[in-house]
């Protein structure tokens, strides 16, 4: 049975467009992920969700039951939000056994849910603290405790781990990963962390100006971005783009002419719409760049920077004639991505390549016209 | 100069901005309160020759029944003056609604504010005015006949009062408008996902966070009610009979008419005693909230 059906969700706020006829159907376990740019409707759809906030058009059924009027406490849902949200004056057994007390169970029942969802959680000494005597793992613990107490259908997070340092993330991630595991619940889960939504979903929801982009799991949507829109917003760093002009296109490939290569011949999807001298974007990840000329197309380039992280190696480089646009430096260099610790001194001169095969090809309306690659590259 | 101003400033600074109002809160309120405790152990009209009585003239306060029509009235007006928290909360919650033309309600609630306690006060007199009063008028068009209220020694405290909480339930309105604009939207919608609505909202989610301003709210009323004098002055100059007066307006009274400075600081040290007990109530709070947060 299908755990979430959203059917059509529209929402202005006054004359801003927040959601554009939405749909998207959750199947029961799911740990859905929504990643999106700030302002692209993410937030406010999980409060849709929630019932937190009204859509003006659209049907949400929640457990095959239309919900899409009731009471946030009337959906089976559990929310988890950013700023934790514990009530200061109770206790962490008050906090995570109010929604059972609102329900009006008896007091053993709540004792009992709230004992279970401490030993996983793993809070069992902060039961009698109040909320300001923990720290903020502690206190996303007793929040997360708090919705699984009422062992909701579907649990909601709101960008939960963003008030979290690094490393208390990190952990975060892994337990609440198994924690879906061992429960088994429906998961609905808003991050702007790629991370995040890489490493826990099973299926991911892009997000865009209201609408859905794409929807998938993890590896597909990374190895085959429907448009230039999520090529670019899935992989840190961010794709390469460089405009690019069709000098010839036939029926399975086209010559495609960029500033300072060669002509590149790069495959087309079957019943892809482009035409000779049409404008186009080619899209290369920085890790599919080498340094040294083994790769077919190749061409000169200056290093600009060189970020050593030890395991890999970020350089930044000036190929110009050959420029990227949109990128995350706000320069118009070239990201190379090497897969372990490099010696490239700043401002030397080195060759780069890629392999057009590696390459993506995106039309002047961003809708991408290579075919579809293996989601697990075999080398 | 400046290597010297340089490792002390950061002691010196505050000090320096502190100094003028240490030195008038000394003058003012220390120094003043000292005095005032020291001549309630004389005889003295405030000019002539001071006699030391020792306690004589609290053991006169002991014995004189006007005190005790201070006190009582002190009491009444503690009691009213403490349905301002509540009533200012609820006005509070009312204007706070997302409706057209609240804006326009939110104003008027806040007019009592803007005017000086003594015009509220002629204007009370005026609006309780048995013969061309609004409330003459108001009685008349049901065909009843308006009690002089400021004239009658047993409803006289309890009309005054009533012209001085107009003004205190439009204070504790906006402290309370003031929290309600602070309340976490996440805690409330973390209300709701756990179901909790209505009264149960309101009591377990909305006003734990109204803790803080209540508190002030309710000491800011309660120090309000006993230092009453204004009113009382403007409307009934402690009539009829004395039989509205408070422990502020008799202190004034035997001072400056009576010319008995000495009753009159044993009856004001008695009311510092009494707001002493308050006053502590209030730091106790303040301090535990500071701790707290």
């Amino acid at each position: 049975m299908n755990s979430v059906e959203l059917i059509g969700l529209d929402k202005h706020y006054g004359q801003y467009h927040a959601l554009k006829s939405l749909d998207l159907t959750i199947e029961k376990g799911e740990f859905i992920v929504m990643v999106g740019p700030s302002g692209c409707g993410k937030s406010t759809l999980l409060k849709t969700i929630a019932g937190l906030e009204t859509v003006d058009t659209g049907k949400i059924t929640i457990g095959g039951k239309d919900v899409t009027r009731a009471e946030p406490g009337d959906r089976g849902i559990a929310m988890v939000f950013q700023s934790y949200a514990l009530y200061p004056h109770m206790t962490v057994a008050e906090n995570m056994g109010f929604g059972l007390r609102m329900a009006r169970r008896p007091k053993a029942e709540i004792d009992v849910a709230v004992r279970r969802a401490a030993d996983i959680l793993r809070i069992t000494e902060q039961l009698d603290k109040l909320p300001k005597q923990l720290s903020g793992g502690q206190r996303q613990r007793v929040a997360i405790g708090r919705a699984i107490t009422r062992s909701p259908d579907v649990f909601l997070f709101d960008e939960p781990l963003s008030n979290l340092d690094a490393a208390l993330r990190t952990q975060m991630r892994v337990e609440l990963s198994t924690l879906h595991a061992e429960l088994g619940s429906t998961m609905i889960y808003v991050t702007h962390d790629q991370v995040e939504a890489m490493t826990m979903a099973s299926r991911i929801v892009v997000l865009n100006k209201g609408a859905i982009e794409q929807v998938g799991s993890p590896l597909a949507l990374y190895a085959n971005p429907v448009n230039r829109f999520v090529a670019g917003f899935l992989g840190a760093p961010r794709m390469n783009f460089i405009e690019g002009t069709t000098t010839e296109v036939g029926t399975d490939d086209a010559l495609v002419q960029l500033a300072g290569l060669a002509p590149l011949r790069i495959a087309l999807r079957q019943g892809a719409t482009v035409k000779t001298g049409d404008p186009v974007t080619v899209g290369i990840r920085p890790e599919a760049f080498a340094v040294g000329g083994s790769k077919p197309a190749s061409c000169p380039a200056r290093v600009r920077l060189v970020e050593n992280l030890g395991r890999e190696t970020v350089v930044y480089a000036d190929a110009s004639p050959l420029v990227t646009s949109g990128s995350d430096t706000g320069t118009r260099n070239v990201t190379i991505q090497l897969g372990s610790a490099v010696a490239v001194a700043p401002n030397s001169e080195i060759t780069i390549g890629f392999d057009p095969a590696d390459a993506y090809l995106f039309g002047s309306d961003g809708a991408t016209l290579t075919p579809a690659k293996p989601e697990i590259q075999s080398r | 100069m400046t290597i010297w101003w340089r490792r002390h400033r950061n002691w010196l600074t505050p000090a320096l901005l502190l100094a003028p109002g240490l030195f008038l809160f000394l003058v003012v309120i220390i120094w003043s309160s000292l005095e005032t405790f020291w001549i309630s152990f004389f005889d003295w009209d405030g000019m002539g020759v001071k006699t030391w009585v020792g306690l004589a003239n609290y053991r006169e306060l002991l014995d004189d029944p006007q005190f005790y029509v201070s006190l009582k009235n002190n009491l009444i007006w503690l009691l009213m003056f403490l349905l301002a928290p509540p009533a200012g909360l609820a006005i509070a919650f009312l204007v706070n609604q997302k409706i057209a033309g609240m804006r326009v309600m939110k104003s008027l609630f806040f007019m009592p504010l803007v005017l000086a306690t003594v015009t509220v006060g002629v204007i009370f007199t005026w609006f309780y005015d048995p013969t061309f009063g609004l409330l003459a008028l108001l009685f008349r068009a049901f065909g009843a006949e308006a009690p002089a209220l400021l004239s009658n020694e047993h409803l006289v405290t309890f009309a005054v009062v009533a012209s001085a909480l107009w003004p205190q339930i439009a204070f504790c309105m906006v402290l309370f408008l003031a929290g309600l604009n602070n309340l976490d939207e996440e805690l409330i919608g973390a209300g709701r996902v756990d179901g909790a609505r209505g009264l149960a909202m309101l009591w377990h989610v909305v006003l734990p966070q109204l803790t803080q301003v209540a508190f002030i709210a309710v000491a800011i009323t309660i120090v309000g009610a006993l230092r009453s004098f204004d009113a009382i002055s403007v409307m009934t100059a402690g009539g009829p009979f004395g039989s509205s007066t408070t422990l502020a307006y008799q202190m004034y009274e035997q001072s400056l008419f009576s010319y008995r400075f000495g009753y009159g600081a044993a009856i004001a040290t008695i009311l510092f005693l009494i707001m002493a007990v308050f006053i502590a109530w209030y730091l106790r709070g303040l301090i535990r909230a500071e701790k707290g947060a």
